[in-house]
C-alpha cells in the first residue's frame, strides 16, 4: 500500500483514523495506540505479510536488548550485540549477494528477497540502541530548530518507553517504509502524550494540506519526469548510444524526478504524522538551492545526514581529528550513505563522489575565500546532477555509456523541425525527423521536454518549498495542483512506486 | 479545514473549465482531427461499396489506397491515423459511414491490442471529444465522458499553453515539409527512401515492442477490435484482420501471431496474412517499425491488395 494509492488514501487513511481518534475518545489513548499498532502492521503486510514476523521480531528483540542495556553493567557488549545483531540482518537480506560476488565473482546469486522497509527500521532501531546505550534515548538531542520542527515540540521521556509506544514508534505507518529516520527522543515522548488520540483540527487541517501538496510532487511532476528520464537511462542500459540532448535531458530529468518523489514522499509522511499529532522533522529542504556541496547535505534528506553524521562521522572523530583523517572518516561516511542505498557499486561510486565533491570543497574552503553565491550553486548543482547517473544508472557501463552521451561523445542531434526553424543549429546539431528516446519520440517532444524541465527546474531553484511557504501561498499552490493530483491519482495508467522503496 | 476543501473545490473547477473551454493543442492534436475529419468526409462521400483501412499510424504510413484501390477495383479510403487514438472512438466515428457490402481492413499495430483500459481512455481523443467533438463523446459510456473530462495533465497543459501560442504567432508546422503530407486518398506521402536515409541509425536502434499471447488476449484493444467485429458481421461488413509491418529481425512469435489470428477468426471475421507476414528489412522503413517509407509503402500495398482482392472480387460476384 503506497501513499499515493486510492486503496490508502480512500481505504487505509479513513479507516485507521476513525478507529484512532474513536478510540481515543472513548477508550484513552493506551487503546489508541494500540489500534495504530494494528493498523501499522496491516499497512506493512499489504505488501508481502511473509515478512511481518521479520519486523515485529526486529522490534522485540531490540526491545529486549534495550531493556537489557538498561539493566547491566555491560552496557557496550550489550550494545555491541544489539548493533551488530542489527547490521548482520540487514547484511544477510541486502548485501548478502554483494558481498559474495565480491569474494567469490562466479558464485551463482542467493536470491534473498529484500524485505520491504529494512534500511530504515533498521536504522531507526540502532539509533535507539545507541541512544538508550548513552543514556539518552527518550531524552531531547541536539535541537536544530526548522518549521516543522520547534523548540517547543522536544519533550523528554526518562527511561525505557513500554514495548507498546516503542513498537508504535518503530513501526508507525507514515515513517515505517521510506523515512524520514525520526530520533527516537523527537518521537517517543510524543507518542506518550495522553491528548495524542484527540483529534484536532489545526493538526488535520496542516496535515491534510501537506499531504496533498507532498501527493501532487509525487503524482503531477515526480512521475512526469519519471517517464522523461526512464526512456533515456533505460536506453543506456540497452547499450544504446544517447547523443548529447537525450542524454542531459534525461538526466535533468532524473535529478527532478528523485527530488519531487522523495520530498513529495517526507512531505506526505509528515501530513501524516501531523494528522496523528505528531510532529516530523524535516527531511527536505530546498537542497539544489545549496550554495556548497556541504551546505547541499544539510539541505537533502536531512535526516539520514544525521544520522550518519552523528551515528557515524562524529563517533569515528569528526571534526576533532587532523585533515588527513578527517577526509578518510568523510569518505567512509559518504561511501557508508552510498552502500546504504543499495547493495551495488554503482551505489558506492555516488557516494565516493559526493565524499569526494566535500572534502574538496573543506580544502578549497581552508585555502581560499568562498566563491560567489551564484557560481558555488552552479559547480554545485553540476556536481550533484553529475553524480545522479551513476546513481541511477543501471550498471558501471551503462553510467559510462550515459557520461558519454552527456559529454557530446556520441553526438547532437536536435529534431529537423527545430534546425529548419533556427538554422543556426544546424553547425552544432544534426537534423532528425524524431529523436528516440526522448519522451515519446514524437515531432514535438523536444519543445514539451524542454519546456516541462523549465518549469520543474524553476520550481526547485526559484520557489520557496512547502515548509517554507506562508499558509496564503501553500493554499493557492494547492489550488493549482489538486486537480492535476486528482487526475493522475484516479485516471493515469500507471502508478509509479516511490523510488526510496527500494531501499 | 474549508479553505483546504475550498481551494480543493476550485481547483477542480479551474481545472475542467480549462481543459474544456480554454486550453488546445492545434499543432498536434489539430492535424490528427484534421486528418480524422478529412477521412470522415471522404467516407462520406463514397457512394457504394468502399474499402476502409482502419489503423494507427500503420494504416497511413504502410499503406497506400491510392495504390490498393485500382486493383481491388473499389473506393478505397485510408483512415489510419495513429496508435494512441481510441479504437472505440474510430469505431464510433466510422460505424455510422459502414454499410453492408463494405470492407474494413485492420492492420493494427500489435500494442493496439494490449492498450489498457486507462490508457485508451487518455489517448488524444479524449481531449479532441472534450474540446471538440462532443457529439461523439455523447455516443460513449459515462466511464469515458469522467476520463475525457480528466484527460489532461501537467504535460498536456504546458503543451496547449505553447502551441496555442504559436500557433497565434503563425507558426507553420515544419512537418510537412521535412517528411511529407497526406493525399486524397489518406494516405501518408512524401517520406521518401532519401528521407528515410537521414533516420537510418534511429531505425538501427528501435527495439520493437511484441507483446505476449497472454497479453493479447486479455487486452482491452481485444475487447474493443471484438466488439466491433461483432458489430460488422450484424450489419453486413466484412472486416478483414492484417499484420502490421514490422523488421524482419524482429518477428512476432507464433502464440502471439495465432492469439492475433484467432481474435478475427473467433467473431467470423477473415485475416490475411501476406507470405513475408508484413517484415520487411529495416532499411525498407521511414522513421519507426510502423512506417515503410515510400517505395516500401507502395510494393507492400500491391501485396496486400492482391490478397485483399480475393475478398472483394467474392463479394463483387455475391452482389445483385
Amino acid at each position: 500500500m503506497m501513499f499515493h494509492t486510492t486503496v490508502f488514501i480512500l481505504g487505509f487513511i479513513p479507516v485507521c483514523l476513525s478507529g484512532f481518534f474513536t478510540l481515543g475518545r472513548f477508550c484513552g489513548a493506551a487503546w489508541a495506540l494500540r489500534w495504530l499498532v494494528a493498523c501499522n502492521l496491516f499497512f506493512y503486510a499489504w505488501w508481502y505479510p511473509g515478512h511481518l514476523p521479520l519486523l515485529v521480531g526486529s522490534v522485540a528483540l531490540n526491545h529486549s536488548i534495550a531493556w537489557k542495556l538498561r539493566h547491566t553493567e555491560q552496557t557496550r557488549i550489550w550494545l555491541g550485540i544489539g548493533v551488530g545483531l542489527n547490521l548482520a540482518i540487514l547484511g544477510w537480506f541486502k548485501y548478502a549477494d554483494f558481498l559474495l560476488h565480491i569474494v567469490v565473482p562466479n558464485a551463482s546469486a542467493l536470491h534473498v528477497t529484500l524485505p520491504l522497509a529494512i534500511s530504515f527500521f533498521t536504522f531507526q532501531q540502532i539509533m535507539f540502541l545507541v541512544d538508550i546505550g548513552r543514556g539518552a534515548a527518550g531524552t531531547a538531542a541536539e535541537d536544530r530548530a526548522s518549521p516543522e520542527r520547534p523548540a517547543t515540540m522536544v519533550r523528554t521521556e526518562p527511561g525505557l518507553p513500554p514495548l507498546l509506544r516503542y513498537a508504535a514508534f518503530v513501526t508507525f505507518f507514515p515513517h515505517l517504509i521510506a523515512g524520514p529516520i525520526v530520533r527516537p527522543s523527537d518521537i517517543i515522548p510524543q507518542l506518550a502524550d495522553p491528548d495524542l488520540a484527540r483529534a484536532r483540527i489545526d493538526n488535520v487541517t496542516d496535515g491534510v494540506l501537506i499531504f496533498l501538496l507532498g501527493l501532487g510532487k509525487k503524482l503531477v511532476l515526480a512521475d512526469m519526469f519519471g517517464k522523461f528520464a526512464d526512456i533515456g537511462f533505460n536506453a543506456a542500459a540497452d547499450g544504446t548510444a544517447l547523443t548529447f540532448f537525450e542524454a542531459w535531458y534525461a538526466t535533468l530529468s532524473y535529478a527532478l524526478q528523485i527530488y519531487f518523489d522523495f520530498s513529495g514522499y517526507s512531505d506526505m509522511a509528515i501530513g501524516l504524522a501531523r494528522v496523528l499529532n505528531v510532529r516530523f522533522p524535516l527531511n527536505f529542504d530546498s537542497p539544489y538551492q545549496a550554495a556548497n556541496i556541504a551546505e547541499f547535505w544539510r539541505r537533502w534528506h536531512i535526516t539520514l545526514g544525521g544520522f550518519l553524521r552523528d551515528y557515524v562521522y562524529i563517533p569515528l572523530g569528526g571534526n576533532r581529528t587532523g585533515p588527513l583523517r578527517q577526509t578518510g572518516t568523510v569518505m567512509v561516511t559518504m561511501l557508508l550513505c552510498g552502500l546504504w542505498h543499495g547493495a551495488a557499486w554503482n551505489f558506492v561510486l555516488w557516494g565516493g563522489l559526493h565524499g569526494g565533491f566535500l572534502v574538496i570543497h573543506a580544502q578549497y574552503r581552508r585555502l581560499f575565500r568562498p566563491l560567489p553565491a551564484a557560481l558555488g550553486q552552479i559547480l554545485t548543482l553540476l556536481a550533484v546532477i553529475v553524480a545522479w547517473v551513476p546513481f541511477r544508472a543501471a550498471s558501471l557501463p551503462s553510467t559510462i555509456a550515459m557520461l558519454r552521451g552527456m559529454a557530446g561523445g556520441n553526438g547532437i542531434a536536435l529534431p529537423r523541425m527545430i534546425v529548419s526553424a533556427l538554422p543556426s543549429f544546424a553547425r552544432i546539431a544534426d537534423p532528425v525527423t524524431v529523436m528516440p528516446f526522448l519522451g515519446d519520440a514524437r515531432t514535438l517532444s523536444f519543445p514539451e521536454i524542454s519546456a516541462c524541465l523549465l518549469l520543474g527546474w524553476l520550481i526547485v531553484l526559484m520557489l520557496p518549498n512547502v515548509h517554507r511557504m506562508n499558509d496564503r501561498v501553500r493554499h493557492w499552490t494547492l489550488t493549482g495542483s489538486f486537480a492535476l493530483s486528482a487526475q493522475a491519482l484516479f485516471f493515469a495508467p500507471h502508478v509509479a512506486p516511490f523510488l526510496y522503496f527500494q531501499f | 479545514m474549508r479553505r483546504v476543501l475550498l481551494a480543493c473545490a476550485t481547483s477542480l473547477l479551474i481545472y475542467i473549465a480549462a481543459f474544456a473551454c480554454l486550453l488546445d493543442r492545434p499543432l498536434t492534436l489539430g492535424v490528427l482531427r484534421a486528418h480524422i475529419e478529412a477521412n470522415i468526409a471522404l467516407g462520406q462521400s463514397v457512394r457504394g461499396p468502399k474499402l476502409v483501412i482502419l489503423a494507427g499510424s500503420n494504416g497511413s504510413y504502410s499503406h497506400r489506397c491510392e495504390t490498393i484501390q485500382p486493383i481491388v477495383n473499389r473506393p478505397c479510403i485510408n483512415a489510419g491515423i495513429a496508435v494512441g487514438v481510441g479504437l472505440d472512438y474510430l469505431f464510433a466515428r466510422w460505424e455510422p459511414l459502414l454499410h453492408a457490402g463494405d470492407i474494413v481492413y485492420l492492420p493494427l499495430e500489435e500494442a493496439q491490442y494490449v492498450r489498457t483500459r486507462a490508457a485508451a481512455y487518455l489517448g488524444p481523443d479524449a481531449a479532441i471529444m472534450l474540446r471538440h467533438d462532443r457529439a461523439t463523446l455523447e455516443t460513449l459510456p459515462l466511464q469515458r465522458w469522467i476520463a475525457a473530462l480528466f484527460a489532461g495533465d501537467l504535460r498536456a497543459a504546458i503543451m496547449s499553453l505553447m502551441e496555442i501560442t504559436l500557433a497565434d504567432y503563425g507558426f507553420r508546422d515544419p512537418r510537412p515539409a521535412a517528411g511529407g503530407g497526406y493525399n486524397a486518398w489518406g494516405d501518408h506521402v512524401g517520406h521518401t527512401a532519401a528521407l528515410a536515409a537521414l533516420n537510418q541509425s534511429t531505425l538501427a536502434a528501435i527495439k520493437p515492442f511484441h507483446p505476449t499471447a497472454a497479453e493479447i488476449q486479455a487486452g482491452y484493444g481485444t475487447v474493443l477490435v471484438s466488439g466491433f467485429l461483432r458489430w460488422a458481421a450484424a450489419h453486413g461488413v466484412l472486416a478483414v484482420g492484417g499484420l502490421p509491418t514490422g523488421f524482419i529481425d524482429s518477428p512476432i512469435d507464433d502464440a502471439s501471431l495465432a492469439a492475433i489470428r484467432a481474435i478475427y477468426r473467433d467473431h467470423g471475421a477473415s485475416f490475411v496474412e501476406l507470405p513475408n507476414q508484413s517484415r520487411y528489412p529495416r532499411s525498407a522503413f521511414f522513421d519507426t517499425q510502423d512506417h515503410l517509407n515510400e517505395a516500401a509503402q507502395i510494393a507492400h500495398s500491391i501485396a496486400v491488395a492482391e490478397a485483399l482482392s480475393h475478398f472483394t472480387d467474392w463479394r463483387q460476384a455475391r452482389s445483385p
